[in-house]
């Protein structure tokens, strides 16, 4: 048997069952977006694309595809903002490896916690009369600022939670990516005087361009699955003011009047617009990386 | 045929339906490996937990308690009874879906399958009552009551406010009694969307002007101006709250009020003994009990087990399960609760009338409750369309509360133009 053939046989067993499961879910979803089917009934037409088009009517939907597009940019583009500091910040400060672990090793913990602990522990910590962020806000004369309960701020509240558990994550990985750069081009930048942050931004950052964008896409796919945190944090409140996609599926397929069909449209359209929207921007990431 | 003969036959007939129980009963201990239960985190269902062993021990079977919120649970048990999948043979049912469950018919009537001897007359009236459809009973009580109005006592004798007894005397006294500057705030509420969160609590104001759910042609009607009264009232009081009532729930209002906050409270009977227990209330011996002020009814509601149709359908489950909800909702089971502290959840006459209960909550609060039974009833609508009816407008209510936006009569516009569609969609 051939090296190509041997992986070919050994990934086929696990493929092909991945591929089922995702068609037979996918299948059974569209099936269901072209009915009206609702959970109190096991009565249901077939309605065609009833349900899509009504999508784009339903107001509460496009908010919710707006507030997705929000959560997306806050998210990914704070995670790496972070994530690039903090690394530039610990790889220029912390010079010893025993430190650099230990540093390491506490921006890890962060992300092993579960998102629903997470989202408890800091729905507490942002309470506007017993929350330890609004005791140290009102030492400097702020608040009480209600993070959870005002609709401007809402979003940004939760979002910083999730910067808090990937930015530093990825803090972790962009740091042994520039533990592994090559030193030549960095010391040839020191010869010539250069600055700090000259030489991060100039440099070593363009070299992990490739790196950085995956990341991104990452960080893009998995912001795409917050619905734990936003349920716990807000339930998609103040208003609709977090509702994301999902959030909005889940309501109306589950806890509102059990639409199960107009839920399963919804989510078919959300899959559709994420493989391409992913799939432009990959490519487009590509290009610029080369 | 002679006439001994005949007699010896009729008994023996009469005999076979016992025959057969007996054989039922003895024949179904171990063929039932578990009992799936969906319950929510109440003392009631908490409490049950050191007991388990002595039902598992009689049917050889495992009882497993799944613990979830009460939206949740809501969407698990829908989710489970609508699919076919039955995963849960006992679900937990409340006064805002039983409509629904009962036009699906994803429950049994409690008296078909929980046994006679667990005594389903017992059970208080005024619970039993939100537990049927058309007089026949799908869930058997473990807690539920109505309204009572909480405030501290201390606060209004250093104040010299005498009990409000009317709505616009509350309304006085909560803005005369707030000081934020002092962190005590004149009132508290449910601000969070959901048919059970702030439009519960929002009910009884707009049932207080006059309200009614539906018009004469069976329309949505709460968009009319008692319900904007009543949201604009609702709203005005929230000015003198604790920040992020917005988007309170009843845990947050209750705990704002046990952590010395809040001065008026107008909750959920069951919540009146929660502030009293020193371990988790900083204001224990302060907490006076009253009636809600005229004009405000009482909101009725029962928190219980019922036993699935899709989730147990051959006898022996059907049994076990039956069996595992008259035995949590017993007697013995809610002295046993009484006997390890917790006097909030009692849902049988004969536990309010023993001396248990007596010594283990305040007479003011007995008096309260007694007061307010005769004002308490279903204030929501009693119809499948409810769940989405109401957290449609427990949306835009929570809209308003929260200041997303603050046109009273669209928002509630909007949540009756929605309501028509959930109507239309039953028939």
């Amino acid at each position: 048997m051939t090296r190509s053939r041997f992986v070919l046989a050994t990934l086929a067993p696990a493929l092909v069952v991945l591929g089922l499961m995702a068609a037979v879910s996918t299948a059974g979803a569209v099936w269901l977006s072209l009915q009206n089917r609702r959970l109190s009934s096991p009565d249901a037409d077939f309605v065609g694309l009833y349900n899509y088009l009504r999508l784009f009517r339903d107001k509460r939907f496009l908010n919710a595809l707006q507030i997705s597009g929000l959560w997306e940019i806050i998210t990914v583009t704070g995670t790496l903002v972070v994530a690039v500091l903090l690394a530039v910040l610990v790889h220029e400060t912390v010079r010893k490896p025993v430190w650099r672990n230990v540093v390491c090793f506490a921006f890890l913990a962060p992300v092993l916690l579960p998102r629903v602990a997470a989202a408890f522990i800091w729905r507490f910590l942002y309470s506007p009369s017993l929350g330890l962020v609004n005791w140290i806000a009102s030492l400097f004369g702020f608040g009480p600022i209600e993070f959870l309960a005002d609709p401007h701020i809402a979003l940004f509240a939760v979002a910083a939670v999730d910067i808090w558990q990937w930015g530093l994550f990825f803090a972790v990985i962009v740091l042994k990516l520039l533990e592994t750069l090559p030193q030549a081009p960095i010391e040839a930048a020191m010869l010539d005087n250069a600055r700090t942050w000259e030489i991060h931004a100039f440099i070593t950052l363009p070299m992990l361009q490739g790196p950085l964008i995956s990341l991104a896409l990452v960080k893009a796919v998995e912001s795409l699955r917050s619905f734990d945190l936003l349920f716990v944090m807000t339930g998609g409140g103040p208003g609709t003011s977090t509702e994301t996609l999902d959030l909005y599926a889940y309501q109306s397929g589950i806890n509102l009047g059990g639409r199960i069909s107009y839920a399963s449209a919804m989510s078919i359209l959300l899959l559709v617009v994420t493989t391409v929207a992913f799939t432009l921007i990959w490519r487009a990431g590509k290009r610029w990386a080369r | 045929m002679t006439t001994k003969r005949l007699l010896a036959g009729a008994a023996l007939a009469a005999l076979v339906p016992l025959g057969a129980g007996a054989a039922d009963l003895a024949s179904c201990k171990g063929k039932v490996p578990s009992i799936n239960v969906i319950g929510q985190g109440m003392p009631a269902v908490t409490t049950l937990d050191p007991h388990l062993k002595e039902f598992n021990e009689k049917w050889d079977t495992e009882v497993k308690v799944t613990l979830l919120g009460e939206n949740e649970r809501r969407a698990k048990s829908r989710l489970d009874a609508s699919t076919g999948a039955g995963a849960y043979q006992v679900l937990y049912i409340d006064e805002a879906n039983i409509a629904e469950y009962v036009a699906s018919k994803w429950v049994y009537p409690t008296a078909d399958v929980v046994p006679a001897e667990y005594d389903l007359g017992d059970f208080r009236v005024d619970l039993s009552n939100v537990a049927k459809i058309d007089g026949v009973q799908y869930f058997a009580p473990f807690v539920g009551g109505g309204d009572v109005m909480i405030y501290r006592k201390d606060i209004l004798e250093a104040k010299g406010l005498p009990v409000p007894k009317t709505l616009d005397e509350l309304a006085a006294d909560i803005k005369a009694v707030n000081d934020p500057d002092a962190k005590v705030y004149g009132w508290a509420a449910r601000g969070q969307r959901g048919s059970g969160m702030n439009v519960w609590r929002w009910t009884p104001f707009f049932r207080a002007m006059g309200g009614e759910w539906l018009d004469a042609d069976n329309q949505p009607s709460f968009n009319a101006e008692p319900g904007v009264k009543a949201t604009e009232l609702y709203m005005d009081l929230m000015k003198s709250a604790p920040p992020g009532v917005g988007t309170f729930n009843w845990s947050d209002s209750v705990e704002a009020f046990r952590g010395g906050q809040v001065v008026f409270l107008i909750e959920s009977d069951v919540f009146g003994p929660w502030m009293e227990d020193p371990a988790k209330s900083q204001v224990v011996g302060k907490v006076g009990y009253a009636p809600p002020p005229e004009p405000l009814p009482s909101a009725g509601w029962a928190h219980g087990w019922a036993v699935s149709t899709v989730g147990a359908k051959d006898d022996c489950t059907k049994l076990v399960a039956g069996d595992f909800v008259g035995w949590a909702t017993s007697k013995e089971m809610e002295q046993a609760r009484l006997a390890a502290g917790v006097a909030s959840d009692v849902a049988r006459v004969s536990t309010l009338q023993s001396d248990a209960y007596r010594k283990a909550v305040p007479q003011e609060y007995i008096d309260a409750l007694l007061a307010t039974g005769p004002r308490t009833s279903l204030l929501i609508m009693s119809s499948p369309a409810w769940p989405e009816i109401g957290d449609n407008l427990g949306l835009a209510l929570e809209e308003l509360f929260t200041g997303s936006r603050d046109d009273v009569k669209g928002a509630l516009d909007e949540a009756a133009f929605a309501a028509e569609d959930s109507l239309q969609n039953l028939n």
